[in-house]
């Protein structure tokens, strides 16, 4: 691990602000770019700098769960009970992490990031949702007002157990690489669970701050967690991410779209690499 | 808006104003200490604040989850209080796996 200076949490605040905000624009969370440039930029150990990147998606995830706070877009029931798998997953990982080696670690941050690579380009549909205020829920699902389409949004849980394993590898994968997890969980949701895009987003966002807890208590607690660098990373990552907000309206997404999986293809393969060199 | 959903409005908002707090607080706290260090300050201060900031960060979600089960008790929702009380078990078992 390299020395603690200043200058270094400098570098780590502006990288974080980089993340945090294309992270934001895309839909995707800070931590499969902060990640790979700790590791692969700065020559922290890939546990290090998983263990920094879960305290920007804690940060992350409260920061954007207050905000959303009170617009029922949140599906808290569905969350808690998906929260079971996603931190039994999350403890898992956390434990793993402590016993695999650096570069299978990096093996599976490689293959992660092509698919988040994949995930990126491809455009998931919105559907499943019932444009009918009085429909019936279920105890599960949920209703809100969809400002775009002008109605109130219902929508029912289907294929519960799915949602429930999803959320335990997106939990595993979450502790073990330091990324959020919603790219595997907000995709599942939408096309296969029935919950409308933006509903799995925000209770996606909600749920990876108790899942990343998880994991970072335990890296936490065995020294690979330094309060020096988690704090310009999350400081970085918030303002990366209030900046996103404001920029990503303006942006074209395609070509940011574009540009991101050409960074992590390049990730991928630079974690193939050193995880078989030297 | 039947009773369920607005016990789900009245939960969201306190979850909110915990969230709030607890990423405020935690924030402050690494600013602080952060500039403490810049300023070529970096003595205990700063030492203290910054595992306190990451310590506040770390037990926000947690109280998150608290007040959710509180929550539910009061909701009489049995099934959730023990869903939720079964990630808090989670969560308490991350820590005796980092501790011990």
């Amino acid at each position: 691990m390299p020395p603690l200076t200043v200058s270094l949490a400098l570098i780590i605040f502006a990288a974080g602000v980089v993340a945090g905000g294309l992270g934001i624009a895309l839909g995707l969370g800070g931590g499969i770019l902060l990640v790979p440039f700790l590791t692969l930029g700065l020559g922290f150990p890939l546990k290090s700098a998983a263990a920094i990147s879960l305290t920007t998606v804690i940060a992350t995830s409260s920061a954007v769960a207050a905000a959303r706070a009170g617009n029922q877009l949140m599906n808290l029931r569905l969350g808690m009970l998906l929260e079971v798998a996603t931190v039994a997953g999350g403890l898992l990982g956390g434990i793993t992490a402590q016993m695999v080696a650096e570069s299978t670690l990096q093996r599976i941050f490689g293959f992660v990031a092509i698919v988040v690579a994949v995930m990126t380009l491809r455009r998931v549909n919105r559907r499943n949702v019932i444009c009918d205020p009085n429909a019936d829920p279920g105890r599960l699902g949920g209703r809100f007002y969809d400002a775009e389409s002008s109605c109130v949004i219902t929508y029912r849980v289907r294929r519960l157990p799915l949602a429930l394993f999803a959320s335990f590898v997106a939990g595993n994968l979450s502790s073990l690489l330091g990324i959020g997890g919603g790219v595997i969980k907000v995709p599942i949701l939408n096309a296969w669970c029935g919950v409308p895009m933006r509903a799995a987003a925000a209770t996606s966002a909600l749920m990876i701050g108790v899942t990343a807890t998880g994991g970072a208590i335990i890296y936490y607690g065995r020294g690979d967690l330094q309060a020096l660098f988690a704090a310009p990373a999350v400081l970085g990552v918030q303002l990366g991410s209030w900046a996103g907000l404001n920029v990503a309206e303006h942006a074209s997404v395609k070509w940011l779209k574009i540009l991101m999986a050409a960074v992590l293809i390049t990730v991928a393969g630079l974690m193939f690499t050193r995880s078989t060199g030297s | 808006m039947n009773p369920g959903e607005r016990d789900a409005e009245h939960l969201e908002l306190i979850i909110g104003r915990v969230l709030r707090l607890g990423t405020a607080t935690s924030s402050t706290c690494f600013a602080a200490g952060l500039s403490l260090m810049i300023l070529g300050r970096g003595g205990a201060l700063a030492r203290v604040l910054l595992p306190v900031g990451l310590v506040i960060l770390l037990a926000t979600p947690a109280a998150r989850v608290i007040v959710s089960v509180v929550e539910y008790v009061r909701e009489r929702d049995w099934l959730f209080v023990a869903l939720t009380l079964a990630v808090l078990l989670g969560l308490a078992a991350s820590v005796w796996a980092a501790f011990l």
